[in-house]
């Protein structure tokens, strides 16, 4: 089909609104954020240039280091724990067990409700008095291991950091439907060789998901540094600054009017981000079936 | 040989067993907390203090006629429901056009924009708060609604645009090549042929993006303050202050804020599942 003239005006009219509101919300804001890193800025006063001394302060400052670290840890664990376990549940549930679909409704549940409400429901749960886990606890006689989880320097990174590890639904969904792609053949054929469902699934099903699986692990990271809701809900950082994340820490800075600093811990951010995307994907690679 | 194959059985039935343990822990792991928030809210502070599991003597359903009153959350769902009804229908308008535009045309730089609209699904937007905040005060739009649904509507574009242009895709040519004969022009083409057979796309991207309005809380947090324009998940914030120790009301406002998300993803489960599986969200 030929593109008319009239055609022409149509697409120009057409990619006008999404393509202006992607420039002034994705394209500008990384540029302009890179910008304001350079300079020191409250946001009222005129900007003045400084070069790289935010980045300096930042480096500098213990409260920044231990957010990059906690969000290298969060990643790292969403991507190489979080997600390998909803890799494995999707290929369990390939196998179409009784009840299935229930399942996967009810892993999907805890995905739809806000990251705030959540927090909220953790932070219930990890209460040192009325707290269900420490209810659950007593209850199966391990009183002993009973704590304040959040107000503990030891256990209040690992509280925050762990209990979301397990929701795995939205992932897991989207291996799901990938491992469901594989041709049947391919089983069939291992079937007559004789090789076990355990054999086929890890020497068959694995790497022909690899795709998805990538790409799963790609988002779970991204997230892991991307982290704020439940932090700022659970700790807000503290005990100690124990628990802070970039996130955290940049909007602390943007609330201290300290907009450079501020607008460099974001640089650091994506910098990091990008590293990961492009990590991932150069060394697993991203080939589907 | 006979023996082996006894290990073999024995292995399976192990596997078999720790296969229905972990599916039903993960299972049991996914709902308990809600069920154990819900049944919390309905229990007197004095129940729920003294113990995590006993069921309410009586269902104190005055928790949450307490929760309505005290935290103003009637206001906040109503502003929440405008914003992502608002926001949801302005996104799925948009990136249909565009969707529509990349899809069925061929023009230079239609791949690049494809790519630039997937990578944005990448973009870490919670960094971009100094310009976020910047953009929508030199807007004068901070701390209104029609600033939140701005920034809504443009946040979903990446993800929205890519379903869209998936279902899009798939579309036969020859359909629109007759509207053509059948002398459509661009824009009917559009209203007529394209729009009817991609509903499925735009109600999956429309899920989406309902959800994460619905459930967004950074930029709620940081471009509005007062209560008049305040979301229920910004709300969620205040509520430890307005409530004080009151918790199972609390709780009793929290599950009120939980149930449009439980009702969206109730009716819309099937999308929400197809819009994962074809690929949708493969950057």
């Amino acid at each position: 089909m030929k593109t008319t003239k009239q055609d022409k005006v149509g697409i120009a009219l057409f990619l006008l609104p999404g393509v202006t509101l992607f420039l002034a919300f994705f394209i500008f804001p990384v540029i302009y954020v890179a910008g304001v890193s350079l300079t020191e800025w409250t946001g009222f006063t005129k900007a003045s240039f400084v070069g790289i001394d935010n980045y300096i302060k930042i480096f500098k400052d213990p409260v920044f280091n231990r957010s990059i670290i906690n969000n290298i840890v969060w990643a790292l664990v969403a991507g190489f724990i979080q997600v390998p376990i909803a890799a494995l549940v999707a290929i369990l549930l390939s196998f179409k067990p009784k009840g299935w679909k229930i399942f996967r409704t009810v892993y999907f549940f805890p995905q739809v409700i806000s990251g705030i409400a959540l927090a909220t429901l953790w932070a219930a749960i990890f209460n040192a008095e009325y707290g269900l886990l420490n209810g659950i606890l007593e209850l199966v006689g391990l009183s002993g291991l009973t704590r304040n989880w959040l107000g503990t320097l030891e256990s209040a990174f690992p509280s925050v950091l762990l209990y979301w590890v397990l929701y795995i639904g939205y992932f897991m969904v989207i291996i799901f439907a990938d491992v469901q792609g594989i041709s049947e053949e391919y089983y069939e054929a291992a079937e007559i060789d004789g090789a076990s469902r355990f054999m086929q699934s890890l020497y068959i099903t694995l790497p022909l998901a690899k795709g998805s699986i990538v790409t799963c692990m790609t988002l779970a990271m991204i997230n892991g540094i991307r982290q704020f809701e439940q932090v700022y809900m659970l700790t807000n950082g503290g005990p100690g600054n124990r628990t802070s994340v970039m996130v955290l820490y940049l909007y602390k800075e943007m609330q201290a009017f300290s907009y450079g600093t501020s607008s460099a811990a974001a640089v650091v951010l994506i910098f990091v981000g990008s590293l990961i995307i492009l990590g991932l994907n150069k060394t697993l690679g991203k080939e589907t079936h | 040989m006979v023996k082996g194959s006894k290990d073999f059985k024995l292995i399976s039935v192990i596997g078999n067993i720790l296969k229905w343990f972990f599916l039903i822990f993960l299972f049991v792991y996914a709902l308990f907390p809600l069920i154990w928030l819900t049944i919390s809210s309905l229990k007197t502070n004095a129940e729920f203090m003294a113990s995590p599991f006993s069921l309410p003597e009586t269902w104190q359903w005055g928790n949450y006629v307490k929760a309505l009153t005290v935290s103003g959350i009637a206001r906040m769902m109503f502003n929440s429901v405008v914003i992502s009804i608002a926001a949801t229908l302005l996104n799925v308008l948009i990136t249909s056009m565009s969707a529509y535009a990349v899809s069925r045309f061929e023009f230079k730089g239609n791949n690049l924009l494809q790519m630039m609209f997937s990578a944005g699904v990448l973009v870490p937007l919670n960094a971009l708060m100094v310009p976020y905040f910047i953009l929508i005060t030199r807007l004068n739009l901070d701390n209104t609604m029609l600033g939140l649904i701005l920034v809504y509507t443009a946040i979903g574009i990446p993800i929205s645009t890519f379903i869209t242009t998936g279902f899009m895709k798939s579309i036969p040519r020859e359909l629109e090549e007759s509207a053509v004969i059948d002398g459509a022009n661009f824009y009917v083409r559009f209203k007529s042929v394209i729009l009817p057979l991609s509903r499925i796309g735009i109600v999956t991207a429309g899920t989406f993006q309902f959800l994460t309005c619905w459930n967004e809380f950074v930029y709620a947090n940081l471009l509005t303050s007062s209560p008049e324009v305040r979301t229920v998940q910004l709300g969620i914030r205040y509520f430890t202050n307005q409530f004080s120790t009151d918790y199972v009301s609390m709780y009793a406002a929290i599950v009120i804020s939980i149930v449009p998300s439980i009702v969206a993803y109730m009716l819309f489960q099937n999308q929400i599942i197809s819009g994962l599986t074809s690929g949708a969200v493969k950057g």
